[in-house]
């Protein structure tokens, strides 16, 4: 059972990662017949909190997804961007840190995807209109966007998938991993003015169509904006008093979500419009997929090998979960990843031990981070192409690849000395 | 009622004209679209008015409606200069899955508006035997089916 239980996991991964079938049919497909197999049954599938459907993790994604829907019908993204792209006088390296720092910050909050989908055609409005090419601008973006998403537990998909296995709560993520993620949007921001020199020429002219735009325009609905605004906020007051009074953040989301849909008066069509359904069903394929892998044995027989790699070093551990995590996260979607290694990480932890964490802080560190290596590191770079391709302007494999390769080395060089520092040094 | 008692003379352009020549026909005739022929004058295409929007309308905009409220009124003056040195055949769509609005003579008022739906364009062309008859707008097509109804 356990050589069928892998194959069938080797063979969904394969197709998964060459993306010729789409990874949702994988993902239910590679579900069904472990379920079917009988590898895992149905209560172990469904109930278990070892091997089954992580549903904390389905219900916090699907209550951000409600509130970002809500939100964004609001302008209020378009707003913040365009007035700080006037603030910075339509001069391109300043308008370009400004939206480095906007897309950071958002996507600590937001999802990657959605902070993509949400900065990109204000960016190519600004772009054309003080006459620069878009491409660095957007490709700053995706880039702080991964890098942003990893500063807390709802940032990045990963850290979510990460917080359920660990039990880690929202301030862990907050206390441990956003001082480093400060330090490389700095670093993003000093790359940036080195990889993209030639492309910051700035014509006052073209900056003063910038300053005709009226930011103002943008919001639709203030009284929704403000409804929305208070509820994120008392969401996010929640997020972090939720490892105090013992709520679950998935509840604190759903709870703003539903008080969000009752104010508003919106109709579902609109609040529903960003939730992802595929990717809610591809995670529970995944979820009973690893499952069954933990069912039959061989994560623990991966971890026992791992153990044995490292010598039961956790130092040894910490680095070399963030090399591997960092390398494979470039060429394979860190969602899967990270969802086959966290109970990896949680068994490797229970042998090397674990001191505040930091074997979950590395994963997290290197499958965020190493998604800025290429195109296929993340679903929020290839969704930035596509806009880009949209609006005539192709960026290829190579095109990305020379520069995320760049920002992965320096932002995962960055963190070694920070783990090592932080949790081994000072300890 | 068939397609040649409801068409009306009107005119077409050919793929290679300026597209600025065919906005200028369309507005000019108060067309909701255009006939597009190809080198040897057979209707090949229909250009619909939205398509022309589609091509000057930056996506970004089309994209994020909230974008389009914050761009001042010179920018909508300057749409159309993205139309300078583009010819009719640039405004078409680069891949189509549905097939062009164009008609037999014979073709009843149900298959004309049945057209219509399917390919989400507002004129059809008649032809015969390659040769444009006419074209059938829809004001003209649901003015036929009102007398159609009261008949």
């Amino acid at each position: 059972m356990t050589v069928f239980a892998v194959a069938v996991f080797v063979i969904a991964y394969v197709l998964i990662a060459s993306e010729k079938v789409h990874r949702v049919t994988v993902a239910l497909g590679g579900a069904g017949v472990m379920v079917a197999a009988g590898v895992l049954d149905f209560e172990h599938a469904f109930h278990s909190e070892e091997t089954g459907v992580d549903w904390e993790v389905i219900f916090l994604l699907l209550g951000m997804m409600i509130i970002v829907g809500v939100l964004r019908q609001t302008g209020i993204f378009e707003y913040v961007a365009i007035s700080a792209v006037k603030k910075a006088g339509g001069r391109p390296y300043r308008v370009m840190v400004l939206l480095i720092l906007i897309t950071a910050g958002a996507s600590a909050l937001l999802d990657n995807v959605t902070t993509v989908l949400l900065i990109a055609p204000v960016t190519l409005l600004v772009c054309n209109r003080i006459g620069v090419n878009p491409v660095p601008f957007l490709l700053a973006e995706v880039f702080a966007s991964n890098i942003g998403g990893t500063a807390t537990l709802i940032g990045d998909p990963p850290n979510i998938i990460i917080a359920g296995r660990a039990g880690l709560s929202f301030n862990d993520f907050l206390v441990h991993l956003a001082p480093i993620v400060v330090v490389l949007v700095g670093a993003l921001l000093l790359l940036c003015r080195f990889m993209f020199r030639k492309q910051f020429s700035y014509d006052p002219a073209r900056a003063a169509e910038v300053m005709r735009l009226d930011e103002r325009e943008a919001i639709s609905d203030p009284r929704l904006l403000v409804k929305s605004g208070v509820v994120l906020l008392a969401v996010l007051v929640g997020f972090v008093v939720s490892a105090t009074t013992g709520t679950a953040p998935a509840t604190v989301a759903l709870l703003g979500a539903g008080v969000l849909v009752l104010i508003s008066g919106l109709e579902p069509r609109q609040y529903l419009a960003d939730v992802e359904a595929p990717t809610l069903v591809f995670f529970v394929g995944l979820f009973i997929m690893v499952g069954a892998l933990i069912e039959v044995g061989a994560i623990g027989q991966l971890a026992q090998w791992a153990t044995e790699a490292t010598g039961g070093d956790v130092q040894v551990a910490t680095f070399l979960i963030l090399g591997v995590s960092a390398a494979l996260s470039a060429v394979v979607d860190n969602i899967p990843y990270v969802a086959t290694m966290a109970p990896l990480v949680e068994s490797l932890a229970g042998s090397t031990g674990n001191p505040d964490n930091v074997l979950w802080w590395s994963l997290a560190l290197g499958a965020d981070l190493g998604g800025n290596a290429t195109i296929i590191g993340a679903s929020a770079n290839v969704v930035m192409l596509g806009i880009a391709e949209k609006n005539g302007y192709r960026i290829t494999f190579w095109q990305f690849a020379k520069y995320g390769c760049l920002v992965t080395l320096v932002t995962v060089l960055l963190c070694v000395p920070y783990l090592y520092l932080r949790y081994f040094a000072f300890a | 009622m068939i397609a040649r008692d409801l068409a009306t003379p009107c005119p077409s352009i050919r793929m290679e004209d300026d597209a600025i020549d065919a906005v200028r026909l369309m507005a000019e005739q108060h067309l909701p679209g255009l006939v597009v022929c190809t080198a040897d004058g057979r209707p090949a295409h229909i250009l619909p008015g939205t398509q022309v929007l589609r091509f000057v309308v930056p996506r970004y905009v089309q994209d994020d409606p909230a974008l389009a409220r914050v761009i001042d009124e010179r920018t909508s003056e300057r749409l159309l200069g993205e139309l300078a040195g583009r010819k009719v055949r640039d405004l078409l769509p680069a891949h189509s899955d549905v097939e062009p609005a164009i008609a037999d003579p014979d073709d009843t008022v149900l298959e004309l508006a049945a057209m219509m739906t399917r390919t989400h364009s507002p004129l059809v062309a008649v032809v015969d035997s390659g040769e444009l008859v006419g074209c059938v707008t829809l004001p003209r097509l649901l003015d036929a089916l009102l007398s159609l109804g009261s008949a």
